[in-house]
């Protein structure tokens, strides 16, 4: 069989043994930390005289940054401003789910759209918030909040039922925008 | 015979064929609505239009018959442009349900957009508004909008039900699928209209928004309602059953089953269902281990097979068991000289098309495995009201339905012990001193004979619980406590065993059966016992 020899580049490999390379070589690696440490504290120093703090730190949960649109939390259910859910219960997400972490039982109803979901589940703790049940949806009423503040204490309560997932649909407008523009709706 | 070419492949075809089932046989796939094997021609939906060559026109091929020499293409642009334009006039009406339709993802109309229509609509006018969900029988409901007016569930009604209560009313583009309103769609096999349908025009109640069809898993089974052994496909996800769907078996079934078949899947997924055995304890009926109950059951049978000789014990036997089940059933109570032996099976009301009157799938495989012994049911709920049976082992819920109340609750009376097996707490099982949990036929493989001979394979769908098993086991197991050197149950082997074993069975193999069956040779030669149906 025949092979191929490839020069590869390496970084220089550190000096073995009690020798004055091996010193050196851990000094200039110490020296290069405190070097970039100093950098900040000076800036951040100097920042603070001049009244100005380049403070890059949020002070969680009084404080948080805001999220984009194209932001992906957890996935919730639009609520129509008839207070039902927008869902028909048509199992996409179901099946585009790669976690298979939604579960739907559809039902028929008396309403003009006949067919909505009895049971519709999320196990968050199997959710990834990849968006593909968003994007598989015809309806448009499944959509990826901004939400991710969904730790619990007990497996039970990371499973979110149909009526823990009804967001209305004004709340989320702007998501519901960006997905049109998109996925070219 | 004559020869045509089809897409430059030369195929042989007998003299009169139709050009549409010749190309669909030999793997060439015309697409089309309104052709269906087991109906008349109709013509109505354009879309298996071809080009011969000589014909000036593109012909539809499901009315075209064959001749010597024809040159027939199908993927011209001609005829792709046909099609396009067929499926463009085909979907200006038809509503955008797919989310919500129960046919979706088995929807020819679906099917056959992606493949040949074009990606946008080009009308501009509001879609014909029609009645939707019109409740048009006991088991089916129309929804007008969706159909496209392919009648194959008019011919149906028309020609193999011969009842005549779906047509289509008005005409050109008013047409409507339709039932007269004093007639509705209530025969025997008004589910079949669904699986005609091409489109979700014709939903069954029982399914209608159940389940979307591309999470079943389907498996190939026998029907168990009665004992003409329908060809079906059971639907199941889950662990439990959504549906049964007829398979194609010209030699039973074609391409239909009854709805009474169609329905019985349910008590399959009965919360119901026994799933540990039973024991008899002060009275009360107490569940316990497997290998207690069976080591108790095998030395009750002993001990009285010790006592009092074969006539101690009575057996009834059950058609629901595939041959192989019974066949150790009756390998068991040969090994304890039992001789009075039969088989319970109810009886209901029959048809010309494909009800039989015998309600088990497999009363005659029962009666072939050699269970049938002594006087008959009768004589066996006679000689247990005398007191002279002193275990009394039932498979199956047939004897309570079949048998004399009274009679049978003095034998149930006299007898020491009555072992029950079956797939719920029955009344009778609510008696009994053992209860055996059953197995239905989803749950397991083997085979069942129908009414004429035929052995026909079914194949396990869904688990059973962890630890449950199954009744050809629950014989094995018994059988080895009572002998030495037994193999467990696998009912490949078995079926090997029953060819060996059973005469009429010589030559059996699981690859003869296959997935339609085999007819036993001497089939019309063993006559059901008329004693045997009650």
């Amino acid at each position: 069989m025949a092979t191929r020899t490839i020069a590869v580049s390496r970084p220089r490999p550190m000096p073995r043994g009690g020798t004055l390379g091996t010193w050196l070589f851990g000094a200039r690696a110490l020296l290069k930390g405190l070097v970039i440490t100093n950098r900040h504290f000076l800036r951040n120093l100097w920042g603070f005289i001049r009244r100005k703090p380049t403070v890059f730190t949020v002070q969680y949960p009084e404080h948080r940054f805001p999220f984009p649109n194209a932001f992906r939390g957890m996935p919730v259910l639009v609520q129509m401003d008839n207070g039902k859910e927008r869902c028909v219960a048509c199992g996409l997400c179901e099946w585009a789910c790669p976690t298979d972490c939604i579960t739907i039982y559809p039902a028929e109803t008396e309403d003009e759209i006949e067919r909505h979901p009895d049971v519709f589940n999320i196990n968050m703790s199997r959710c990834m918030f990849c968006g593909l049940c968003e994007e598989a949806c015809p309806e448009e009423a499944i959509v990826m909040s901004h939400n991710v503040e969904i730790g619990a204490f007990s497996r039970r309560a990371t499973l979110w039922h149909k009526e823990d997932l009804l967001v209305p649909v004004s709340q989320l407008a702007p998501r519901l925008q960006h997905i049109r523009r998109g996925y070219d709706r | 015979m004559p020869t045509i070419t089809i897409d430059g492949q030369t195929i042989e075809a007998p003299a009169g064929a139709m050009l549409l089932p010749v190309a669909l046989e030999n793997g060439i796939h015309v697409p089309h609505y309104c052709w269906h094997p087991k109906l008349s021609i109709d013509g109505s939906c354009r879309m298996c239009q071809v080009e011969v060559e000589g014909s000036p026109k593109l012909v539809i091929a499901c009315n075209t018959p064959i001749r010597d020499g024809m040159v027939v293409r199908t993927k011209t642009p001609a005829v792709e442009n046909t099609r396009r334009g067929v499926m463009e006039l085909l979907l200006v009406n038809h509503p955008l349900d797919c989310p919500i339709c129960d046919k979706a993802g088995e929807c020819l109309l679906q099917d056959y957009a992606f493949a040949y229509g074009s990606r946008r609509a080009r009308t501009r006018e509001p879609r014909r508004k029609l009645e939707k969900r019109k409740d048009i029988g006991p088991r089916m409901i129309l929804d007008q909008e969706r159909c496209i007016l392919c009648r194959r569930c008019v011919r149906f009604t028309r020609e193999i039900t011969k009842t005549n209560e779906l047509g289509v009313f008005n005409m050109g583009d008013h047409s409507t699928l339709d039932i007269l309103e004093d007639k509705p769609l209530a025969n025997d096999y008004s589910i079949c209209t669904a699986d005609v349908c091409p489109v979700g025009a014709l939903e069954s109640k029982d399914f209608h928004h159940k389940l979307r069809v591309w999470f079943l898993k389907k498996t190939e089974s026998v029907c168990p309602s009665c004992s003409n052994g329908c060809n079906i496909t059971v639907h199941h996800y889950r662990d439990r059953l959504w549906r049964m769907m007829p398979r194609r078996n010209d030699a039973v079934n074609d391409t239909w089953m009854c709805d009474h078949g169609r329905l019985t899947y349910q008590h399959v997924n009965s919360s119901d269902r026994l799933r540990r055995p039973l024991r008899r304890r002060n009275g009360q009926l107490e569940a316990c281990e497997w290998d207690e109950v069976l080591t108790i059951a095998a030395g009750t049978l002993r001990q009285a097979a010790r006592d009092a000789g074969g006539h101690g014990i009575a057996a009834v036997a059950s058609p629901h068991l595939t041959n192989e089940e019974n066949f150790r059933f009756a390998q068991l109570l040969r090994n304890l000289g039992v001789g009075n032996m039969d088989v319970a099976v109810v009886s209901g009301k029959s048809d010309d098309l494909l009800v039989k009157a015998e309600k088990a799938a497999n009363a005659r495989g029962a009666r072939d495995m050699g269970l049938v012994g002594g006087g008959g049911l009768p004589a066996i709920i006679e000689a247990a009201a005398k007191g002279e049976v002193r275990v009394l082992y039932v498979c199956g819920p047939d004897l309570w339905e079949t048998s004399d109340r009274q009679q049978l609750d003095k034998a149930i009376e006299r007898v020491e012990c009555l072992i029950v097996q079956d797939i719920v707490r029955s009344p009778l099982a609510e008696r009994a001193h053992i209860v055996l949990p059953s197995l239905t036929f989803a749950e397991k493989s083997g085979t069942f004979t129908n009414v004429t001979g035929r052995v026909q394979r079914l194949h396990q769908a869904i688990d059973p619980p962890e630890g449950q098993v199954s009744d050809g086991e629950i014989f094995s197991r018994l059988l080895a406590q009572l002998t030495e050197g037994l193999p467990s149950f696998v009912p490949a082997a078995v079926l090997e065993e029953i060819a060996q074993a059973v005469p009429a069975y010589a030559g059996l193999t699981v690859d003869r059966v296959g997935p339609f069956g085999w007819q036993l040779p001497d089939a019309k030669a063993q006559p059901a016992p008329a004693g045997a149906t009650a």
